[in-house]
């Protein structure tokens, strides 16, 4: 019985909804999603990080890069890529752990086992941690 | 054996529901005993989908469960404020889908109505290129696409928040204690004979036992002479090291079915599965043609799926109610309190079925019955009592890493798990050093951990803190957490060896169902970092 009910009232309701598409006509609603969840830091990847992204957080935290090169801010190269660029949602709480020098990321980049290009991971966690 | 304790209530069974009803009688004023045979929330509750959520799927079969699904979601969002986050889900719809974009935006508005009831905004409706600027991962063969607002929560520290609370309202509460059968006096069941975690054999008399054993249920009525029926049904996860998205995604499987891919604090969930299981109980293993069924659906919808790097799976088996036919899908997600004085076991009581998001309501069901039972009369006050850590608002996470001498990240995660008492774990030790670097984790709050949150292995660890849940799956921070763990446990320096051995040996038996695809560089690693252990 419930089930049948909860059909009936979903027809119901697709019946108002398309009445309503036909009436109305539609707006984007993509500013309204980015606004709604930017407090929660839920924003998009930039189309050429997300083509890179498998690339990016493919650290295996072997602390090879911290040898060659050392510290963005705070932060050791290792932790940039295996800790930081896991968390992107909040990461603007952390904007005081990168502020700061860079160190040589190329030499850092060169030591890397698994080729993570430390340059740009340092740049998203960097456009990131601004908001 | 010693002499038996006394209560008025012992629950058996600590994963959510169990942790639940335990903080519920003890806030009522009763005196509890809480027994988990394992870690708190080391069963379903852990291998969820880390989800808080109204239940839209229900809207199908019984708009009452998706409103009372969403009702107490929000009381638990409310109580627990400082250990939810909000889970963003994109839609996509395809050529060729189940329900078209109409169809799917008519769920979504019907699902609003509901929304409010636990805080979460309306949906909305994104043309195809729209969706693909919100998230350009998504394949560019979609047709438009409808968002879905849920709550992601860490449901072991939902547990253990719980568990926390219960016991600083009286409760004793007792991790990697089993239940080994029941004590009856004629037809009443007076109390449980458990072992301990060092083995001894104990008893314990209680006026009232619940069962919450979640799928081991029908195992402990038995121990009553009381038969409960189950259709257990395996889930399984595949869980990478990185949020892959800051959008979570859905899929459609092969078979039809609604797959999630969930972006959580700093790791994303993909799944789940729901297959009939018959097996052990104890070892569930996740086979590869699981995770092949998986990536298939989401490829789909995500093409570079395959290209990232899964870091373990995960796995549990649901406790759903016995229904002869249906296909495990359709299964519903209800759940029944059962009195069994009318099998001959008066003061034994089974809560069986549910889910993790309506946990609060099925412990405050359960503690109504329990309560009616003792004539004990007191208000449930869980809808509105806030879990420890959430009874204020968090500080500033570079506030409190500049007065800890740690960074904002360290502190911000700190916070995530301990909430406003993120500061007070940092006290027992004022050690800032960071034992798990890819989490992170210092040395101070694995110190309180092992003090104050029942920490025995570092399987407890990984539940508790999140110990080896990174990138690094426990290759660079294993056996320096053995050795904190360790000093405050009295391990001797052989058996801190063997409880890193036994921890690379169980994160193993998850990972290897995934390692056939990428992923080798890392167990390189961790082989190198931890030669010996594997001997």
């Amino acid at each position: 019985m419930a089930r049948a009910d909860s059909l009936a009232k979903l027809a119901f309701a697709y019946g108002v909804h398309l009445t309503r598409r036909r009436l109305t006509r539609p707006r984007s609603q993509l500013a309204t999603l980015l606004e709604t969840y930017a407090a929660d830091g839920i924003r998009p990847l930039l189309p050429e990080e997300r083509a890179r992204h498998a690339q990016l957080i493919g650290c295996i935290n072997c602390g090879l890069c911290a040898l060659a090169a050392g510290r963005v801010g705070k932060v050791r190269l290792p932790d940039l890529a295996s800790s930081y660029m896991r968390l992107y949602a909040r990461l603007g709480e952390a904007a005081s752990d990168v502020d700061g020098d860079s160190p040589d990321l190329e030499a850092a980049a060169a030591a890397c086992p698994v080729g993570v290009p430390l340059g740009e991971v340092a740049a998203i966690v960097r456009r990131l941690t601004a908001g | 054996m010693s002499a038996p304790s006394a209560h008025d209530v012992c629950v058996v069974g600590g994963g959510v529901t169990g942790a639940g009803i335990a903080r519920d009688l003890s806030l009522r004023g009763l005196s509890v005993l809480l027994l988990e045979k394992g870690d708190w929330g080391g069963g379903t509750t852990g291998s969820s989908s880390w989800m808080i959520h109204g239940g839209p799927r229900y809207l199908e079969f019984d708009w009452d469960t998706t409103r009372l699904s969403t009702q107490d979601a929000g009381y638990i969002v409310s109580i627990a404020r400082n250990m939810v986050y909000r889970v963003v889900f994109i839609i996509p719809v395809l050529p060729h889908d189940r329900n078209n974009i109409e169809r799917m935006e008519t769920a979504m508005e019907v699902y609003d109505r509901f929304q409010p009831l636990k805080k979460a905004h309306p949906h909305t409706r994104l043309t195809a290129e729209e969706a693909l600027q919100a998230e350009p991962g998504l394949t560019p063969e979609l047709i438009g696409a409808v968002t879905m607002e849920e709550w992601g929560v860490d449901p072991h520290r939902l547990v253990f928040a719980n568990v926390q609370d219960a016991i600083s309202h009286g409760a004793r509460a007792l991790n990697h204690t089993r239940v080994v059968g029941l004590v009856r006096d004629g037809g009443k069941v007076i109390g449980v004979r458990y072992r301990g975690s060092d083995g001894a054999m104990s008893e314990a008399r209680a006026k009232v036992v619940v069962n919450a054993a979640g799928p081991w249920v029908p195992e402990i009525s038995r121990m009553a002479g009381a038969d409960v029926r189950l259709r257990p049904a395996k889930g399984i996860h595949i869980v990478y090291p990185h949020r892959i998205s800051n959008f979570s995604i859905s899929a459609e499987s092969i078979d039809g079915r609604d797959l999630l891919m969930v972006s959580h604090a700093g790791f994303t969930l993909l799944g789940t599965t729901d297959d009939d299981f018959y097996g052990d109980l104890d070892s569930v293993d996740v086979l590869e043609d699981e995770v092949d069924y998986l990536l298939q659906a989401f490829e789909r919808v995500f093409p570079s799926i395959r290209s990232y790097r899964p870091v373990r799976t995960t796995t549990g088996v649901r406790p759903t109610l016995f229904k002869w036919r249906r296909y495990e899908d359709e299964l519903s997600r209800r759940y029944e309190v059962i009195d069994h004085a009318h099998d001959g076991a008066e003061g034994f009581v089974t809560i069986a079925g549910g889910k993790l998001s309506m946990y609060r309501l099925m412990a405050e069901q359960t503690s109504d019955v329990v309560c009616r039972k003792l004539g004990h009369q007191a208000p449930c006050v869980t809808a509105t009592r806030p879990l420890p850590g959430n009874e204020a608002d968090v500080e500033p996470a570079a506030e409190l890493g500049r007065r800890s001498g740690i960074t904002a990240l360290a502190a911000m995660k700190l916070q995530t798990r301990h909430g406003s008492n993120a500061g007070a774990v940092l006290k027992d030790s004022r050690s800032g050093r960071m034992i798990c670097r890819c989490e992170p984790i210092t040395e101070a709050e694995l110190v309180h951990a092992a003090r104050h949150e029942q920490v025995r292995t570092l399987a407890d660890a990984f539940r508790r803190v999140g110990l080896a849940a990174g990138p690094c799956a426990g290759a660079a921070c294993v056996l320096r957490a053995a050795g904190v763990i360790g000093g405050e446990l009295d391990w001797s320096a052989s058996q801190r060896f063997d409880a890193a051995r036994e921890f690379v040996r169980g994160a193993w038996l998850g990972r290897a169902p995934i390692l056939g695809r990428s992923g080798w560089a890392q167990e390189e690693l961790a082989v190198g970092s931890l030669r010996g252990l594997g001997n």
